[in-house]
């Protein structure tokens, strides 16, 4: 519209604006529009229809009944177990980033970069047969602790439960930790810490006043990243459990193939959309701290 | 060469290594169990390869992958390439928008997909690779846009144009080479991600290599982890190499 009155208001200006646009937008427009219609049209119809009843009137039920029991537990399990399975892995996966960037060579670095990234994305099936094969009742290593007079199986424990999860989840989340916060040590300037000696600091004070301080952000955006990763896990959580530790991914995947009826029909949006709420919570912090951090980290 | 380790970055590798390795090893060990004889065997692998679904399922994920990793390049190479060269007002929309899809937990992106397509978008399976691009976006885009930053593109850019390469010329024979890395870093992560895809796949009702094993888990229990096995070396595989093929300095961007 707007377009249309200033050309007719003013022909050159009018030009001009269409070649701005020409010049600004047009190379952008196949990314656009594939962005577009794949994804954005996607999240926002979810958002629409998430307010919308069986009837199709507006609504705020489904978000309601979202937040109600089996599904304010499904979300309690999944945020613990996004917490607990970040804060698990962060501090273990900082320090082995650590000491493989600044100790290893360059080989190393490079092995260990190509398998944190084929490891960081095992999920599902085949994560869970691992598993099974080394923690199940008849696991390799079971028997082996079993030997030496640790029964997993004494109590409670199942690769399905809480516990066993966190467990699982290990295995994707600390190559995740080691991917993410290597650039943060490898942008730690050899110069800092010989600026600090010369200063007379020693090794602790060294970290106390710069290392830590530095990397800190780094930390809190990798620690925001694994949060998003373990709560928003459904492969993994699909293959191991069987119903008995409610999810929010695994109910919003039983109400989608209609496993599981509900009264509301978009109730599973409404789970989505409150999925996407938290997990935005979690990665828009990250996204905001990597982007100052990238200010300082460029060579 | 002699290789040195030192005592810290030898505990962490030992820790790392035994984290990694028990399920991994355990889990073969399984999958090269012959119940029969009570020994070990290929068995399983021979059943899961004779099987004849296992090709159709092995090549059609390739091929999605195939696909996704053309239309990520056919896309993000030309865009990319303009937007550092004519430094428009919507870099930084773009930028933004190459990082949403980490936002968006792909359940959640599954049900969006399940309810927004049209028919005809919906019952053709090459809905997949467009999906896969989206997810694989923030880390192709990323890969792509820091191998851009380290070279000199406008002088390149300016030298072949006025050397009378039109744009594809420039961007195929001239572009592309020069950040060679990037580019098979962008290749290897969305071949990666488009062949392991589980849950955006099954919540669609698709069936690929990944979703397969699902299906096999119920009736030939050491067949299915024999086909795990294979679907955790492919990639594997694959990554390494490409990191193999491609020089050092070009993958990690200018330091």
């Amino acid at each position: 519209m707007t377009h249309k009155v200033i050309e007719e208001g003013a022909p050159t200006r009018g030009r001009a604006f269409l070649t701005s646009f020409l010049r600004n937008f047009l190379p952008a427009t196949p990314l656009l529009l594939i962005v577009g219609f794949f994804f954005l049209f996607p999240i926002a119809r979810l958002i629409y229809v998430s307010f919308l009843s069986n009837e199709n009137t507006f609504t705020i039920d489904n978000f309601k009944t979202a937040v109600q029991e089996p599904y304010r537990t499904g979300f309690i399990n999944s945020i613990k177990i996004g917490l607990f399975s970040a804060a698990l892995a962060a501090f273990p996966g900082a320090i082995a980033a650590y000491f493989i960037e600044t100790r290893g060579s360059s080989k190393l670095r490079r092995t260990i970069a190509v398998m944190s990234g084929v490891l960081a994305n095992t999920g599902g099936i085949p994560l869970a047969f691992m598993f099974y094969a080394a923690l199940g009742i008849q696991g390799q290593l079971t028997k082996i602790l079993k030997f030496f007079g640790w029964d997993l199986y004494a109590g409670t424990f199942s690769l399905g439960s809480f516990i066993g999860l966190l467990v699982v989840y290990m295995y994707f989340q600390l190559p995740l930790m080691v991917i993410v916060f290597s650039p943060a040590i490898v942008s730690l300037r050899r110069e800092w810490s010989e600026a600090a000696r010369n200063l007379g600091a020693n090794q602790l004070n060294y970290w106390i006043r710069i290392g830590i301080p530095l990397l800190f952000p780094s930390f809190i955006a990798s620690f925001l990243l694994l949060f998003a990763s373990g709560f928003s896990a459904y492969a993994t959580a699909n293959a191991l459990t069987v119903g008995n530790l409610p999810l929010t991914p695994l109910q919003i995947g039983g109400l989608l193939d209609g496993n599981v009826s509900a009264a509301q029909l978009n109730l599973g949006k409404a789970l989505g959309v409150v999925m996407i709420i938290i997990s935005a919570c979690a990665v828009i912090p990250y996204l905001a701290i990597q982007r100052r951090s990238a200010r300082w980290q460029k060579r | 060469m002699k290789i040195k380790l030192q005592p810290p970055l030898a505990i962490t590798l030992l820790i790392l290594g035994f984290f990694v390795f028990v399920p991994m090893i355990s889990a073969f060990e399984y999958s090269i169990r012959t119940p029969l004889t009570g020994g070990y065997g290929w068995t399983h692998y021979i059943w899961a390869v004779t099987e004849e679904d296992f090709l159709h399922y092995i090549l059609r994920s390739m091929w999605l992958a195939g696909v996704t990793v053309l239309i990520t390049l056919f896309v993000l190479v030309p865009t990319l390439t303009w937007l550092h060269l004519s430094n428009s007002k919507v870099r930084g929309i773009i930028d933004g928008l190459s990082l949403l899809p980490l936002v968006i937990p792909v359940v959640a992106f599954a049900v969006g997909a399940q309810i927004s397509f049209p028919e005809f978008v919906q019952n053709t399976v090459l809905e997949l690779p467009f999906l896969y691009f989206v997810l694989a976006l923030p880390y192709a885009y990323r890969a792509l846009d820091i191998g851009l930053s380290a070279i000199p593109l406008k002088t390149i850019t300016e030298a072949a144009r006025s050397s009378g390469a039109d744009w594809l010329r420039t961007i195929t024979s001239v572009i592309v080479p020069v950040i060679r890395g990037a580019v098979m870093a962008t290749i290897a992560l969305t071949f990666a991600l488009s062949l392991g895809e589980y849950t955006l796949t099954v919540l669609l009702h698709w069936d690929t290599f990944p979703t397969w094993v699902t299906y096999v888990a119920q009736e030939n229990i050491l067949g299915a982890i024999a086909i795990s096995m294979m679907s955790l070396i492919l990639p594997f595989l694959i990554l390494t190499i490409i990191t193999l093929f491609v020089p050092e300095r070009s993958t990690q961007g200018r330091k």
